[in-house]
């Protein structure tokens, strides 16, 4: 599953730390679901959808499969 | 790690280290209680519980996986890891167990059976946790789908 979380980070010029800040993660967490190494849970993926004022179908593409947790 | 202390009372970076120097406190009881010329060594594993306590809390101060599991303060990738690494840890002890009962049992020794209790603790913990974390009997099915009509 092929998710936007570097890209919406990296055009509102956020690092990795200050994104784990915002949604109360880790900095490994932000960065393993980046690399799309860890699916997030649905209330973490909400969280995120959130944070970027999108919705959860915008920041994550189930069609592709390269990647899973 | 669950303790009879009421961990929530201390501060999260603290609690595995308080764990860790309780089992070497625990450890250290039971030499004790033990006796004999050698009960003085009972200060062994109370120090080494209470050198581990301070690695565990060095450890919590790092900003990686590990550190967050010490601290107590996983978020819900590390605590999975955390999980994970129970399950390899239990796997690993199983396993290892069978292997010592197969082979106290080939050598005809007296030492198979704590290799068969680790076994059968093993598979009460798997069967408890199968109780305590699974829906047990089957959920009742949906009336719409039962009656055939569109859920």
């Amino acid at each position: 599953m092929r998710n936007r979380v570097r890209e919406q980070r990296t055009q509102r010029g956020l690092s990795q730390a200050d994104l784990a800040a915002g949604l109360g993660v880790s900095r490994q967490t932000v960065i393993s679901i980046e690399n799309g190494r860890y699916l997030p849970s649905l209330p973490l993926a909400f969280a995120i959808a959130r944070f970027f004022d999108l919705t959860v179908d915008k920041m994550f593409d189930p069609d592709d499969e390269e990647a899973g947790s | 790690m669950r303790s009879f202390v009421p961990m929530s009372v201390l501060p999260a970076r603290l609690r595995k280290p308080a764990v860790a120097v309780l089992f070497g406190g625990a450890l250290a009881i039971a030499w004790l209680v033990r006796g004999g010329p050698l009960a003085w060594a009972a200060i062994l594993p109370l120090l080494a519980g209470i050198a581990r306590a301070v690695v565990i809390y060095q450890a919590g101060g790092t900003d990686t996986d590990e550190g967050a599991l010490a601290a107590s303060r996983a978020d819900e990738r590390q605590q999975l890891v955390g999980l994970r690494s129970r399950a390899l840890a239990g796997t690993i002890v199983t396993a290892g167990s069978f292997v010592g009962l197969c082979a106290g049992i080939a050598a005809r020794a007296n030492w198979w059976w704590p290799f068969a209790a680790v076994l059968a603790l093993a598979g009460f913990g798997y069967l408890l946790g199968l109780s305590s974390y699974g829906s047990g009997e089957p959920e009742p099915e949906d009336d719409a789908v039962r009656s055939g009509r569109p859920a």
